[in-house]
């Protein structure tokens, strides 16, 4: 009979290793989660802090956030040309790595259904035209329309 | 006045009676060689080095080597600032009275106990004026201030009720993989 609480302890155990793998793999469009939570670490985090919430005196959330931009029209743009996307030195597929893997980790329930991942080549397009000074104010333009978007949307479901 | 006037032209011609132009050119030789050559005498001048007279702090383990207060310390490889562990505090801990900026920089460091890059971030201790003790400045990975989010010269106490700068720690936060994959 002892043997029971051991084999629970391993399904436990085997569940959770497989519930951590399969969060893994649920992130389409991320070749590599390990890397891109590194670089996230290395190339964002110190500003947007570990878990993605910041603050709107220094930087606006991301999480619960970002991916409401992909709602918008110019929201996906915006997401490859904002200054700190843009100008990171990382190469473009583990760009396109790291911005798959933030809208998956820190604003999952806002993904579109149909959300395409971006590719290396769609990063590389948009990079090249960075977003300078009108940053803030073409993200203000865009956090505007999430309302009227989500009211569109909640009529079409 | 007339008695002071007189008292006045007796000093002057003493004076010039009993000196010599080229005394005085002799007299002024030997003062500013004087004063050159005070600094260079062989006298204890230990206020000039305070980090000598400053106890060694260890952490006690094998896997984090070196001294905390020194700059020579492997975490600290890519800081510029006041080491925390001078002013009250630790390598990882803000001295009391001051707050932690949330936002930080980031970087990575090898531990010559293992040979691995872990990643350190180095949050600002914000607050309180200037520390002064242990500067430490080696940039390591720093960039230029056209990339800001690179860069260890601004002032990074952001985020924090006061953006007073008082000193810097050297905080790990995860291992980094052993190359890009």
């Amino acid at each position: 009979m002892k043997l029971v609480p051991l084999a629970l302890v391993a399904l436990v155990a085997l569940s959770a290793t497989l519930a951590a793998r399969a969060s893994e793999r649920a992130m389409p469009g991320v070749m590599n989660p390990r890397q891109a939570h590194q670089d996230y670490i290395l190339k964002c985090q110190g500003c947007h802090r570990p878990d993605g919430s910041g603050d709107d005196r220094s930087n606006p959330p991301m999480r619960g956030v970002v991916a409401r931009f992909l709602t918008v029209p110019g929201g996906r743009a915006f997401i490859g040309r904002v200054p700190g996307v843009a100008t990171v030195d990382l190469d473009d597929e583990r760009l396109a790595d790291l911005v798959n893997w933030t809208l998956h980790s820190f604003d999952a329930e806002h993904l579109p259904r149909d959300f395409q991942p971006y590719s290396a080549a769609e990063i590389a397009a948009l990079r090249r035209n960075p977003i300078r000074l009108d940053r803030v104010a073409t993200r203000a333009r865009l956090v505007e329309g999430f309302s009227s978007q989500e009211a569109k949307q909640a009529q079409q479901d | 006045m007339a008695g002071f006037d007189t008292f006045t032209e007796r000093m002057a011609r003493g004076v010039a009676r009993g000196t010599s132009r080229r005394s005085l050119l002799a007299w002024l030789g030997a003062g500013m060689t004087g004063t050159a050559m005070l600094p260079a005498l062989p006298v204890a001048r230990a206020a000039t080095h305070p980090d000598a007279a400053r106890p060694e702090m260890k952490s006690g383990t094998p896997q984090d080597p070196g001294n905390p207060a020194s700059c020579d310390y492997w975490r600290y490889c890519a800081i510029d600032g006041f080491l925390c562990s001078c002013c009250g505090g630790t390598v990882n801990s803000c001295p009391p009275g001051t707050e932690m900026s949330p936002i930080t920089w980031i970087g990575t460091c090898t531990n010559p106990a293992d040979g691995r890059a872990y990643i350190i971030s180095y949050n600002d201790c914000c607050g309180v004026s200037s520390c002064g003790q242990c500067l430490c400045n080696r940039n390591e990975g720093d960039r230029p201030q056209v990339r800001p989010q690179s860069n260890n010269d601004y002032n990074w106490c952001l985020g924090t009720e006061s953006s007073i700068y008082n000193c810097s720690v050297a905080a790990i936060v995860g291992t980094a993989l052993d190359q890009p994959q």
